[in-house]
This record gives C-alpha cells, sequence and structure tokens, in this order.
C-alpha cells in the first residue's frame, strides 16, 4: 500500500512522525521515542534528517529539531569484537559524546507555567507522574509536574524494563508484587500499550557463596506465595538453552516476573492525569525555591515562579541536587549504570537472566533486541551519563561467557543512565528539611519498578487515606538513626 | 543486460539466495550480484513487510539485511561473495519474493498504531502482546558462536584520518608529506569515495590520485586501511579513542590513539521521501555508479535520476553509455509503483515516468555521528536540509585535535572537498 516510509528500519511514516507532533512529541528526542525512528540497524543515518526537517516544517523550533543524541557504536558489530578488548587497560571516564561547547538551543515547555499549584511535582519520571496520576484519581487534581527535559530523558527511559517480585525484604517484595499488578492491566487501564510480558527472571549463582543468598531468599518467596523455584543448571538451560551450564552452580527461575517497555508508562501516567486536571510541563528545569520558617512557597523555575502548598521531590539521580537547592541535604549517591542494545532478532530468550555476583543482566525486548548491562565496581559517585568502551568490553566478555552464542548479536546502541542509590539500598521517602517537602527518591536501579506502587502508597499518605510502613521506616532520619536493613538483592 | 560486456565483468561464482543459484564474481558484494542478475528484493521490511532491498550499496541503511551462512542480519552490500555462499532473505514467510506476512501492508493503509493496539480489554491486550512479539525481530539466532577476534591492544598513530574519499585523501597527503604517521581507514573495500564513480566531473581528481596519495602515505610509515569502519571516538582514558573494526582479511578490532583527527566521514545517501520510496531498485546513485564502474553491474533497462546538477546530469551519461535509457527527472516525484521492484514514478503533475531503477543522485547527508560523540557543532543547513559539521576553512571544529573536511561539512564537489581536506590536513599538520 502507499506508504510514506521515513525510516526504512523501523517502518515509520512520515504521518507517524505528523501525529506524534501533533500529540505534543514536539522535540526530535520525544519523536524519536514516541515514533521509533532511529532506532533500527541505521540508527537514523538514512532518516534523522528527514525528521528534523518535518520537525521544522511543522512549526518545530531549531532546539526542537536538534538531532538526537549520538550514540555509539556507528556500525553495528558483533559483541565479540569488544569482547577483543581488555576492560583493565581502559580507565574508567566519563564518557561520550562530550556535550559541545557554548550554549545550546533548547526546545521550548510544552505549556504556560501556572502561577501556583496545590502540589508541586520536580521531576517528570515515572515517580512524579505515577505520583500525579494517583493523586488526581484521589481527587487531588491541581497538579503540577515539572520536568527539565522531555518525558522519558531520565533513568525512566534508560532502564532495562525489568519487573521482578525476587527480593530479599517482605516490603520489596509486597511493593514488586504490586506493580506486577498494575502492569498487568496498564495498557487496558491507561490506554496505552507497555508490552508486559511474564517471561520470568532467572538469576544464575556462579558460587556458593550466591547459592546461599538464594536459598535465604525462596523461604521469604514461598512465605509471600512468590512461584519461586531453585534450579540446577540443567533445568536453567531448559529455560535458556543458550546458557553455559558449566558457568553457574543454581539457580532461581520465578515465572511470573517479568518485562515492560518502560516508555509508555510515563506517556500513559502523564495523559491520563492531565485529563483529570493536572499540569505536566516539560523543558522546564528548577532553578530554587522559596523558603519562610518551616516551609517551601514556591518552586522556582527558568520559566517563572509558581506557589505551592506541597512540593515532591521526584528527580531520580538529580533529588540530590535538586533538594541541595532547598538547603536540605540528601544522602542519595548517583551512580552511573551502562546499558546496550542489539539488533532485533526473532524471539529466542523469555527470562530476563541476572548473574549475581557479576551484576551482568540482559533480556529480550519485546521488539527482538537484546538488552543487557552490567554494573561497574570501579564506578564513582556523580551524575555521568556518558557512554564508555570499557563498559562494551566488560559487558561483552561476561555475555559471551555466560552464553556464548550471544557473542554473535550486533550492538546497536550503547548508553547509561543513573541508579540513585542510598547507603542502605532503600528509598528517601517523607518530609525532609520542611514539613512540606516530601521525598520521593533514592531507589537505586529499582525505581522504575517500585514507582506504580509506590505512587498508590504515596497519594494515599499524602491525602491522609492510608499510612504504610514505608513512610515510617524509609525517612531521610533513619540514616542519623543508624536504624538501616540493608536490601542486597541489587543488579546491574 | 545485467552485466558490461567485459570479460573482466564475468561471473566466475554463485552464490546460493533462498536456495536459488545466484551467478556471482568473487569479492563483489552480494547486493551487487543480486543487482546484476535483476534481483533486487532482498528482505522484507520489519513492521509492514514490505520489499526491501539495497538502496546505498555503502553499508550505512539498513534496508539489505540478510542471513548468511547461518549469521543473521548481515549487510548483503558489505558481504564479499565466494563460491557457495549461502544466503537466505529474512522477515519473511516463506521468503522475501513470496512474503505471505506482506497482508500486513495491505490491510493497514493507514499505518498501525502500536501504541493503542487492542488496549480495549485485558485480554485482548494478552493476545496481542504474544502476537506482536512472535512477529518482531529480523534474523533467528545464529547457527553458532563466532570465532573469537584476536585481543585489541591500543595502536598509536600521529593522525587518523577518517574516511578515503577526496577530502580524507587531501588530509592524508598533507600529513604524509609532512612526515606524520598516518592511519588512513575507509569503510569501503576501495579507496576513493565518491571519484569510485568514475564521473570525471570538472576539477575532480582521478582516481589514481588516491593510490598515489596510498602510496605516499605507507612510505610515511602509515597505513590505508581499508574495509574498516570507526565505530565510534569514545574517550576512555581522558583522550579521544577510536576503535575501528577491520572487516578483512579476519575480523579485529583495532584501538587507535592519535592526537590528530581528521574526520572526512562525507555523506550518507539519503532515500527520497515520496510514497514507496522504500521499493526494491530505487538506490543510491553513487552507490549503483560505483558498482558499475568496479563490477559492471547494470541493474536494468530503464533508469530514473533523481537530482540536479553536474552529478545527476554524470550519472545519467554513464547509465546510458552502460546501455540503459537513463533521463534525469524533471518535476516533483509523487509516488513510486511497483510491487516487488520499482516499475514507475508517478509525478505532481500526474505523468508517469517509466522506469525499473531509479537512481538517487540528490547531496547526501554529512555524516556527523563521529563529529558529535566528540563535542563538535553541528548545524541545521537549510539549503541542504540535514545537519553538517561546522568547522572553520582550516577545520578546526573548536574541539583541540579534532578537525573536519569535505562533505561532512557541507556540499562540496570533489575538487573543493580534496582542497578541504589538504587545509585541514595543513592545520593538523601543526
Amino acid at each position: 500500500m502507499g506508504k510514506r516510509i521515513v525510516c526504512a528500519c523501523e517502518d515509520v511514516t512520515l504521518e507517524e512522525v505528523r501525529r506524534a507532533f501533533a500529540a505534543g512529541h514536539r522535540d526530535l528526542e520525544s519523536v524519536k521515542r514516541y515514533t521509533g525512528f532511529g532506532t533500527g540497524p541505521c540508527q537514523g543515518k538514512s532518516c534523522l534528517s528527514a525528521v528534523a526537517r518535518e520537525i521544522l516544517r511543522l512549526g518545530g523550533t531549531p532546539g526542537e529539531a536538534a538531532p538526537f543524541t549520538a550514540r555509539p557504536p556507528l556500525h553495528a558489530v558483533p559483541l565479540a569484537a569488544f569482547a577483543a578488548m581488555d576492560s583493565a587497560a581502559l580507565p574508567m571516564d566519563a564518557g561520550v559524546p562530550v556535550p559541545p561547547a557554548g550554549p545550546q538551543a533548547r526546545p521550548r515547555p510544552n505549556g504556560p507555567l501556572p502561577a501556583r499549584a496545590d502540589v508541586v511535582i520536580v521531576g517528570g519520571g515515572i515517580m512524579g507522574l505515577a505520583l500525579a496520576y494517583e493523586l488526581s484519581v484521589r481527587g487531588v487534581t491541581d497538579v503540577l509536574v515539572l520536568e527539565r527535559d522531555y518525558l522519558n530523558a531520565g533513568a525512566s527511559g534508560r532502564n532495562g524494563g525489568g519487573v521482578r517480585a525476587q527480593w530479599s525484604t517482605p516490603t520489596m517484595i509486597r511493593l514488586a508484587r504490586r506493580t506486577l499488578e498494575i502492569c498487568a492491566r496498564f495498557a487496558a487501564d491507561m490506554g496505552v500499550n507497555v508490552w508486559f510480558r511474564r517471561g520470568g527472571y532467572l538469576f544464575l549463582a556462579p558460587t556458593r557463596r550466591e547459592v546461599v543468598r538464594l536459598e535465604a531468599n525462596l523461604a521469604l518467596h514461598h512465605r509471600f506465595r512468590l512461584r519461586t523455584r531453585l534450579v540446577t543448571p540443567g533445568e536453567a538451560r531448559e529455560i535458556v538453552p543458550e546458557l553455559d551450564g558449566t558457568r553457574f552452580l543454581a539457580g532461581a527461575f520465578n515465572p511470573d516476573d517479568g518485562v515492560v517497555f518502560p516508555w509508555p508508562f510515563l506517556w500513559g501516567y502523564a495523559a491520563r492525569s492531565e485529563a483529570r486536571g493536572a499540569k505536566v510541563r516539560t523543558f522546564t528545569a528548577v532553578t530554587g525555591f522559596e523558603t519562610s520558617g518551616t516551609r517551601i512557597g514556591a518552586v522556582l523555575t527558568e520559566h517563572g515562579r509558581v506557589e505551592c502548598e506541597t512540593v515532591v521531590n521526584a528527580c531520580g539521580a538529580w533529588s540530590k541536587e535538586v533538594a541541595a537547592l532547598a538547603g536540605v541535604a540528601l544522602p542519595n549517591r548517583p551512580t552511573r549504570h551502562e546499558i546496550l542494545v542489539t539488533e532485533p532478532l526473532k524471539p529466542w530468550l523469555d527470562p530476563l537472566v541476572s548473574v549475581l555476583g557479576t551484576g551482568l543482566y540482559f533480556s529480550q525486548s519485546q521488539r527482538g533486541e537484546l538488552v543487557g548491562g552490567m554494573g561497574d565496581p570501579e564506578e564513582p559517585a556523580g551524575v555521568e551519563s556518558g557512554s564508555t568502551l570499557r563498559f562494551l568490553a566488560r559487558f561483552a566478555r561476561e555475555m559471551a561467557a555466560c552464553a556464548p552464542i550471544t557473542a554473535g548479536l550486533r550492538v546497536l546502541r550503547q548508553w547509561a543512565g543513573c541508579y540513585d542509590v542510598t547507603p542502605d539500598n532503600n528509598p528517601v521517602l517523607g518530609a525532609a528539611g520542611f514539613e512540606n517537602f516530601l521525598q520521593m527518591s533514592g531507589f537505586v536501579g529499582h525505581g522504575f519498578m517500585m514507582a506504580p506502587a509506590v505512587a498508590e502508597l504515596m497519594a494515599d499518605w499524602m491525602t491522609g487515606r492510608g499510612r504504610d510502613e514505608i513512610f515510617e521506616r524509609f525517612t531521610v532520619a533513619r540514616f542519623a538513626r543508624g536504624e538501616t536493613v540493608p536490601e542486597d538483592f541489587i543488579i546491574g | 543486460m545485467p552485466r558490461l560486456p567485459d570479460p573482466r565483468f564475468a561471473p566466475d561464482c554463485a552464490i546460493a539466495v533462498d536456495g536459488k543459484r545466484i551467478a556471482a564474481r568473487a569479492g563483489e558484494s552480494v547486493a551487487a550480484a543480486m543487482l546484476a542478475a535483476g534481483r533486487p528484493l532482498l528482505a522484507r521490511s520489519a513492521k509492514y513487510h514490505r520489499p526491501r532491498g539495497p538502496f546505498c550499496l555503502a553499508g550505512s541503511c539498513g534496508s539489505c539485511l540478510v542471513r548468511v551462512d547461518g549469521e543473521p542480519n548481515v549487510r548483503a552490500c558489505r558481504t564479499a561473495c565466494r563460491d557457495g555462499l549461502r544466503v537466505e532473505t529474512q522477515n519473511a514467510f516463506p521468503s522475501a519474493a513470496h512474503d505471505l506476512l506482506g497482508v500486513v501492508d495491505r490491510v493497514t493503509p493507514r499505518g498501525l498504531d502500536h501504541h493503542h493496539l487492542a488496549t480495549w480489554s485485558r485480554l485482548a491486550n494478552r493476545i496481542a502482546v504474544r502476537l506482536s512479539r512472535s512477529l518482531a525481530g529480523l534474523g533467528r539466532l545464529g547457527d553458532r558462536a563466532p570465532s573469537p577476534y584476536p585481543p585489541a591492544a591500543e595502536e598509536r598513530f600521529d593522525a587518523l584520518v577518517v574516511g578515503a574519499g577526496p577530502a580524507g585523501l587531501g588530509a592524508a597527503q598533507v600529513l604524509a608529506a609532512a612526515g606524520r604517521r598516518v592511519l588512513l581507514v575507509e569503510e569501503a573495500a576501495r579507496l576513493g569515495g565518491r571519484l569510485r564513480c568514475g564521473y570525471a566531473l570538472p576539477d575532480e581528481p582521478a582516481l589514481g590520485w588516491a593510490y598515489e596519495i596510498a602510496q605516499a602515505v605507507r612510505r610515511a610509515g602509515g597505513e590505508v586501511a581499508l574495509s574498516s569502519s570507526a565505530l565510534g571516538l569514545w574517550r576512555d582514558g581522558g583522550r579521544p579513542l577510536a576503535a575501528v573494526h577491520a572487516d578483512v582479511p579476519s575480523p579485529r578490532l583495532r584501538l587507535v590513539r592519535a592526537d590528530r583527527i581528521v574526520l572526512c566521514t562525507g555523506g550518507t545517501p539519503q532515500p527520497p521521501d515520496f510514497e514507496n520510496a522504500d521499493l526494491p531498485g530505487i538506490l543510491s546513485g553513487r552507490g549503483l555508479a560505483a558498482a558499475l564502474a568496479e563490477d559492471g553491474v547494470v541493474p536494468g533497462e530503464r533508469a530514473a535520476i533523481l537530482g540536479t546538477g553536474l552529478e545527476a546530469e554524470a550519472l545519467a551519461a554513464r547509465l546510458r553509455s552502460a546501455g540503459m535509457t537513463s533521463e534525469v527527472v524533471a518535476g516533483e516525484v509523487a509516488r513510486a509503483r511497483g510491487r516487488a521492484r520499482v516499475s514507475g514514478l508517478v509525478l505532481a503533475g500526474g505523468s508517469l515516468v517509466d522506469c525499473d531503477t531509479v537512481a538517487v543522485a540528490t547531496v547526501p547527508a554529512p555524516a556527523c555521528e563521529l563529529a558529535r560523540e566528540a563535542g563538535a557543532r553541528v548545524a541545521f543547513d537549510p539549503a541542504l536540509a540535514t545537519f553538517a559539521i561546522q568547522a572553520g576553512e582550516d577545520g578546526s571544529t573548536g574541539v583541540p585535535g579534532l578537525w573536519a573536511a569535505g562533505e561532512a561539512t557541507g556540499a562540496r564537489s570533489a575538487a573543493q572537498a580534496a582542497l578541504a581536506g589538504r587545509r585541514a590536513g595543513e592545520a593538523a599538520r601543526g
């Protein structure tokens, strides 16, 4: 049939670009995420200019039509190529792309800033948007969400999309199980596909020490009626035949865990909360707070001032910086985590696989790409989002060792996001510094999978409908009092 | 007439494509062999299963991915033919030529809104998620793990020049003459960039010039690396570190540090944006001209040329001399016609251009990716309607140690590009 294909790799039509723009995805990064253009085997070489041209023709500004972030590698080559490097010879670095010197044209905010709002949520990631939605459902509709960039610019748009109930504390299991329920109904309830697929989570234990960790969790999981089971290497290979069974001693598998496509969660929460009266303003950076006594009275932004009753800090890795604007110190330590995606293949991998100890994890996305990452013990604290060869080297070697056939998968794109790490790997909730300055941060590497459940509880707590124990336990004061119970089942 | 009647271009081997024997010349690309065989259809597209074939013939687009000897998603335009090579088309049932899933395209005339597909009920959604997953992806997982690459150790050169077209050759010439050890990397298997097209435009250097410069680079202790792609300019260790993937003789990764980097990455062919511009048989003009010059490939009988100016005229003349009818299309194209390959162009006025090949000779989009990784500025050039690297007369990009020249910085003739390359070389020479 007659179609004007603008991105031949992903079959994106010019009409889709126009629809995305009309739906409010005006900047090129957002159009990329909404339409999928530029995410296939050519990585935008054949379509970037055409889409920029169309955005300008539709009335977009040069800042909105600016090219999307350059992501290595320039050509798709097998993981085996990167496995040829010795990561020890590649010292840690801030990575690429290097931001160009001088000012950059910024996209316009997507609407005027109101002079006041009952609740101002700083941070338009999944935490803030899910909270805006849950508040609006509870009748609190004078809510303003401020996002410095486009939706999905931060960790919410950069994570691997895993959602699992396999945790090591009752609280985390409870929250994650609730999120899994929400994921299963999100598309039907919120009217946008999130491609939730229960392929399970398979944890692999390479040493006796990790086997003990899995065994310890098992009793807890069964108490919460999770279907987690310990598997031998042979049984693990029945689930993922491509694994090298000599590389681990045992595994734990819960068939009810799964993966999602993260981006549409934000669009769904934003659209539904706006339909109920909330406002979501993109490209509006917070620059400071007006305080008086024990309260914050107004939020200052690059586009003006907003008076408010309550401020919620839901900025993920930037929460510490934003709290500091109000003179409030948080113990969070943002830490970069790198990730990559390969060419799309027909379905071959059902679960998300995670190797304890190395932090390697990988799954197959709905589109068929292998999505995988791995933490680096030498990564210093700091908000960094550059990409390194060191990561490619480390990931490629571990991946090829774990499942040798994957060494042939071609890497399309690498990027990084920030974990919002706290001293005990648990979140920071409740008021801090000011009685109306509420924190919703510190979810380490699992904020995305906790957000839907936490937002419900937070909205209940803010509207006096409930007072979940997490708002007692996870206050910032716990660090000073030394009342911390570490969560140790972090991956990546 | 699939090939020029020159004994140099006579097929000397055969590859198997979906089990069918295709005559080929050892060393030419699978895409070239398929074009010469009159079979531009090589694949089906990711979502709508539309017919796809090679477009850029230069490794940049993603339209010619095939399975080769059990390895999925390999670019046909970057895969050399040898006798017995087993090529399979992908993402099609049973084959790209007869794909039953092509029905997806026909039942979705306005496209498929995947965001809102089957969101009206939980059950419908679960079924849609399962179904869409089973259809997603291009190739199947490979038959076997690849052989490990040899260890990659850091190499040092005085200068790294990326791209061996007119600009890169100009830069390498000056640097080598100054005694610098240059690594000149070129993605293609041959030197010359657009000089390979044989257009012989006014003031354009002859291809022989490229080989003289290659000699000079080697005499100065440098190296010319063909079939070698710069994958990126990372900064591990705090200084630019290029990773280069060499395809031949066997794949290996090279890590290159150089205090001077000159980006002469040229342009990326851009597909046209009219309706059905993704049909097989619509090809980059430069890619086609090079295939004609080097492999004698004559892709059909009737060519329509898109573009204006000397290059479009030269391409039309080249194709005519190869025995095709060949005209530069005057007027705006509304849509292409054809099923498995293009059969004509419908102009905005309604008139029809009868053709079996469309060659695109519009100005390519500057390849800015490496420059942007390194922090150079790019800007939208309204005249070109694409982004271009912002570089000074001497190729300076504002990033210490990084210069850019040639078509990567905007529309340049080959002669202008060579001059700009020399200037960048002079600036980088120090």
